[in-house]
């Protein structure tokens, strides 16, 4: 067996980026002890094997149409998300944590969505300066009041982590709305398994593969009728959406119906789906469109694209809507950072995860320091999302950064600051130098919710979806921008006793 | 089943049969072409003709026959502006299997999407001058694989029911206007009073050249012979693609078929939704029972006519019981349902 890099065969050579922390071998270059699962397999290996593997990954992919799509024309210009077959692995002991860490952070989200949507204390005692809230362009002030069907807000979550090159994981942001990517995971991993079928079996790996049956089972827990006699669909906003393949996907592998909003009509306060036998009543939309694509009665009377009437009959509580309208509020970038604050306002805990400090323009000492160091921060704009509305300073020109200290001082509530954090590496192969490399890599876990009587019951997918900068030198992960995804995985405790699958 | 899935399933079982019969049509076409010694236009004019396609076809290209037979094919294979083009068909196959995934099985999306890709390759372009006979070959296949996967992988339930809807009622237009496309033959009563002599017997290979032909677009030609121990008449032939119970792409077997289908999606109980297809279907089934006594060659495009206007009607009928709605069905859009957007 094979313990130290002995040069035999994929990893000789491999070095990390000074300066950052890689996820599977230490600054010395030797494997990290959790992560010798997937270094061994690629010792295993030769170039030209992890090539061939590479190839048929992709080729299955395509076959499969696992693509996000940028078109629509005939041409079907359709890309296959790249996928990279080294995996980054976690160790038993940190995922413990991060785990620990997620469902606390969310428990303390959740109290806070109902707490704006309902007494408001945490503004009324100045955890969250008001303004923060009542600025922000997803908080729906028409909903207070509202207690939706099930007690659930947040079913779904998606939190980005990075890791700074001490090691330490950070949140990087939330994702309450609809969060995207989950259909990777579970694709990745049934590509690793048939490609690395001997390293999965011997490996110790958490399953993965649970998760559209926890998910169904969440969305039947907020059902306002009985759970088994409830019909629950996933509403997508079609076949033209980015998300698509996931949105069938996930519909495909719950065995639920993949409806669009044309499919679905409120009637008196029930919502129906037209079927081929005439109307059926639906008691719970996972739903994978924006807020402002619902209901074109409640959020965009200009809009032809949702259902009439549905924010009418959640309201009532007729049907559950996953997740929850409003929620954008709570991992708005203005919240951010004070959630840690939240946490301890509401579970009288200190936070397990760290986030990545931040300067908030509104309080005056932080704005300042900010127009002066622009070139060292990453200021962003809080109602912005994908990277828009961004100054990242260490690659600004004088010009951008004059605009933006202009634009933080005319409207400070508006930006955050941040110090660039360098991301962690995870060897990753370049089939233009037929070698491993390190490239750049975030994680989002994905952190589900379903009803229980002593407030939501929290259940997270062991690792979630690694998203990888493949350019050189690159910090975006998008998959819009040259990102690509590794799988993850999470060793077990006690390694040998059960196998993935 | 939700209507809008309804649809596509239809659509994708629509779009499926008619890439397939294109494409048998288009190789039969080419084989007949060598064979029978007919002029150009004789031999591909009516490809264009039976598809509905001749105006625009005329307006592209000219009727010349020099280099018809090319642009027909050409046409009726590649272009995306000809709604029944080869080319169209397919997009449409996989962009309403697309929409439906998780209705299908994953092995039939499979198989339509490798289709498609295939077909828009280099690979299959390339294939297409070279040996153009394997390339429709090979669009054969590959429906053919995808039907047989509906029937292998699908649940036997309303959405394999309402794409086999769609493969059938396709069939049946397909099958009538293919048969439709030389029936003046039968009209010029080729089979009782013959020219003599010379031209007689050139006449007699032209005429047994289209009736195998015919036979072979519709994959009936083993059958046939087997059924009239290799005597090969016009009248025949027509008689057996109409009539024959046992042949399952005859017009009564298929309409018989999707009778059947319609009483299941929409059983008694449904009959305010899904009541008016099925008795025009019906309707049809019985009236063609009747002909079967009486056939004349001279009847044979006025019964052909009947057909594919009743089918069409169908279509939209079922398609309007698909919605789930008991009104009166408006005119719909001949393609499936769009996505808002």
């Amino acid at each position: 067996m094979v313990s130290e890099l002995d040069g035999s065969a994929l990893l000789k050579g491999y070095a990390a980026l000074p300066g950052a922390y890689d996820e599977l071998v230490d600054a010395a270059g030797a494997p990290r002890p959790h992560a010798r699962v997937a270094t061994e397999m690629l010792e295993g290996l030769t170039p030209e094997a992890f090539q061939r593997c590479q190839s048929l990954a992709e080729l299955s992919l395509v076959q499969q149409g696992v693509t996000f799509s940028v078109y629509s024309d005939q041409r079907g210009t359709e890309k296959v998300m790249p996928v990279c077959l080294v995996p980054r692995v976690m160790g038993a002991g940190e995922w413990a944590r991060v785990e620990r860490g997620l469902v606390q952070r969310l428990t303390a989200l959740e109290l806070f969505l109902d707490d704006v949507y309902g007494a408001q204390r945490t503004m009324r005692e100045g955890v969250v300066p008001g303004e923060m809230v009542h600025k922000s362009k997803s908080f729906v002030p028409r909903l207070r009041g509202v207690r939706p069907a099930g007690g659930v807000r947040i079913h779904i979550a998606g939190v980005d982590l990075i890791r700074d090159p001490a090691g330490t994981l950070r949140v990087l942001e939330d994702n309450l709305r609809t969060p995207s990517g989950v259909s990777y995971v579970l694709e990745n991993r049934q590509v690793t398994k048939r490609v690395f079928q001997h390293a999965m079996e011997s490996g110790g790996v958490r399953r993965v593969d649970d998760y559209p049956s926890q998910l169904a089972e969440a969305l039947r827990s907020v059902s306002p009728v009985d759970p088994d006699e409830s019909t629950v669909v996933v509403l997508t906003p079609g076949p033209f959406n980015s998300a698509y393949f996931e949105h069938s996907f996930l519909a495909r592998s719950m065995g639920l119906e993949l409806v669009e909003a044309s499919d679905l009509v409120v009637d008196g306060d029930d919502v129906f789906v037209r079927t081929t036998m005439g109307p059926r009543r639906v008691h719970v939309i996972y739903r994978r469109t924006d807020d402002a694509y619902i209901d074109p009665e409640f959020f965009r009377p200009d809009s032809l694209l949702g259902v009439p009437g549905l924010m009418r009959s959640w309201a009532k509580g007729r049907v559950a809507l996953a997740n929850a309208p409003g929620n954008g509020v709570a991992d708005d970038k203005a919240i951010y950072p004070f959630v840690p604050d939240l946490i301890r306002f509401f579970l009288k805990e200190d936070p397990i995860l760290e986030q990545v400090p931040t300067f908030v323009c509104a309080r005056r000492d932080d704005r300042m320091y900010v127009v002066e160091h622009l070139g060292e921060l990453v200021v962003k704009a809080v109602d912005e999302a994908g990277g828009y509305g961004m100054l990242m300073g260490p690659q600004s020109t004088a010009a951008e950064r004059e605009k933006f200290r202009e634009l933080v001082l005319a409207e400070p509530r508006k930006y955050i600051a941040q110090h660039r954090v360098e991301l962690s590496t995870c060897p990753t192969w370049v089939p233009e130098h037929r070698r491993l490399e390190p490239r750049r890599v975030d994680l989002r876990p994905f952190v589900l919710a379903s009803r229980s009587s002593g407030g939501p019951n929290r259940w997270v997918l062991p690792g979630g979806l690694t998203r990888v900068a493949l350019r050189e030198g690159s910090y975006v992960v998008n998959s819009s921008q040259g990102g690509g995804s590794k799988d993850t995985w999470v060793q077990f405790s006690q390694p040998g006793l059960s196998v993935a699958s | 089943m939700i209507s809008r899935v309804a649809d596509h399933c239809f659509w994708v079982g629509r779009y499926l049969d008619r890439a397939e019969s294109t494409a048998r049509l288009l190789q039969v076409t080419r084989a007949l072409a060598f064979d029978a010694e007919m002029p150009t236009q004789a031999v591909w004019r009516p490809v264009v003709t039976v598809s509905g396609q001749y105006p625009d076809f005329r307006e592209r290209f000219g009727d010349k026959s020099t280099g018809m037979g090319d642009s027909v094919q050409r046409y009726m294979t590649w272009a995306p502006e000809n709604a029944v083009s080869i080319r169209s068909s397919i997009w449409g196959a996989r962009e309403s299997a697309r929409s439906i995934r998780e209705v299908l099985s994953l092995d039939i999306w499979q198989a339509t999407n490798e289709l498609y890709l295939w077909f828009v390759s280099e690979e299959a372009q390339k294939q297409y001058v070279l040996d153009r006979d394997e390339i429709y070959r090979q669009i054969r296949r590959q429906t053919q694989l995808s039907l047989g996967l509906v029937r292998s992988t699908m649940l036997h339930d309303t959405p394999m029911d309402i794409l086999w809807l769609g493969v059938l009622l396709e069939r049946i237009g397909q099958t009538a206007r293919i048969l439709d496309m030389h029936h003046y033959l039968l009209e010029d009563g080729a089979d009782n009073h013959q020219p003599a002599g010379d031209e007689a017997g050139k006449h007699q290979i032209v005429q047994t050249a289209l009736w195998l032909s015919l036979l072979r677009t519709c994959s009936g030609f083993e059958a046939f012979v087997r059924v009239h121990k290799g005597r090969v008449t016009g009248l025949d032939a027509v008689e057996f693609l109409l009539f024959e119970e046992r042949f399952p792409r005859s017009l009564r077997y298929c309409v018989r078929s999707a009778v059947g289908l319609m009483r299941r999606i929409w059983p008694a109980e449904l009959a305010a939704i899904g009541g008016a297809p099925l008795a025009r279907l019906a309707a049809l089934d019985a009236w063609l029972g009747e002909r079967k006594h009486d056939l004349l060659a001279s009847s044979i495009h006025d019964l052909l006519t009947h057909v594919v206007d009743e089918v069409a009607l169908v279509c939209s009928e079922a398609r309007h019981s698909m919605s789930g709605a008991t009104s009166a069905p408006e005119p719909a859009a001949d393609g499936p349902t769009q996505t808002q957007q």
